[in-house]
């Protein structure tokens, strides 16, 4: 139950927070450009990543056996979940500027706005190409993200599951526009995904390297609260800290 | 380019080399270590993923 719950909220948080960076990227190319084109660029790279999910994925699950699999997954899920945790605890310490969707729109639209437009009627390569480009690369993280998750005990179901869920909330605040973008707590959001993410890491890892956990799933909990513990003291001495002018 | 980059390797080098190191230790103490590894290993492998954390973070407060 710890871990259904765990990849759930887990994919959920961090599909949900991929999505919306890409949402804010389509968004953008959408309301300076033709919002056609950048419809067609969004599913053109939705199509490119199902075509190499449904391609590779059975492949690879195929071949893999178990424990290799768990190093692999438990490798890459550290490798991104400590890169949310530390950008999270440089965020909320106060070292790096909060992240905000509704600043990554804003910066977005500044950057094609300098662009030329094409001739009424002609397709606009550019806007397709910058929204398929953001839309593919924040996919890619999806994909990994809910792939790792759906590794765990309870399989793909949490994960699709939460990922569902991401994806009507992200859907739902697309069409209330950006308003919503700029209340969300994206700092502290990204942090938790960061904690879990990592817990998910450690963990996997330690049982495809032949561990056996005390308490079993539940060892995500203590290996959760450890990784918070860490990442708050580090989170207090960095924000009692002077910063250099 | 620059993306992709970013995207494997993320804003610093700290990061995948430290999970490469937790990777590498932790196959060798696999191999090498007895029965406690079994026991015991998982909190090794926290321990070292603490340290990585900590290590990524070192530059933050060198700038004081």
């Amino acid at each position: 139950m710890t871990a259904f719950v765990l990849t759930l909220v887990g994919a959920a948080l961090a599909v949900g927070l991929e999505l919306l960076e890409a949402l804010a990227i389509v968004l953008a190319v959408g309301s300076t450009r033709r919002p056609r084109d950048a419809v067609i660029g969004a599913v053109g790279a939705v199509v490119l990543l199902a075509v190499v999910v449904v391609a590779v994925g059975p492949l690879l699950l195929a071949r893999l056996p178990l424990e290799p699999l768990q190093v692999v997954i438990g490798t890459a899920l550290l490798l991104f979940g400590l890169e949310w945790l530390r950008k999270g605890v440089l965020r909320l310490a106060g070292r790096r500027s909060p992240s905000n969707s509704f600043q990554e729109y804003l910066e977005e639209r500044e950057a094609l706005e300098g662009m030329d437009a094409p001739p009424p009627g002609r397709p606009d390569w550019p806007a397709r190409i910058v929204a398929g480009k953001g839309v593919l690369l924040e996919g890619v993280e999806v994909v990994l993200i809910v792939a790792a998750l759906g590794a765990g005990p309870d399989g793909l179901t949490p994960a699709v599951a939460g990922a569902a869920l991401a994806v009507v909330i992200v859907i739902g605040v697309g069409l209330v526009l950006h308003r919503p973008l700029m209340r969300l707590p994206e700092s502290h959001l990204k942090y938790a995904v960061g904690i879990v993410l990592s817990s998910f890491g450690v963990f996997f890892l330690g049982e495809g390297l032949s561990v056996a956990w005390p308490g079993g799933d539940a060892a995500l909990l203590y290996v959760a609260g450890t990784l918070l513990a860490a990442s708050w003291v580090q989170i207090a001495t960095l924000s009692r800290e002077p910063v250099a002018a | 380019m620059r993306a992709l980059r970013k995207l494997v390797l993320g804003e610093t080098v700290a990061l995948p080399v430290g999970v490469a190191l937790v990777l590498a230790i932790g196959l060798a103490l696999e191999a090498l270590a007895g029965s406690w590894w079994e026991d015991d290993g998982g909190f090794v492998l926290l321990a070292l993923v603490v340290a990585v954390l900590t290590v990524s973070l070192a530059p933050a407060h060198r700038r004081r």
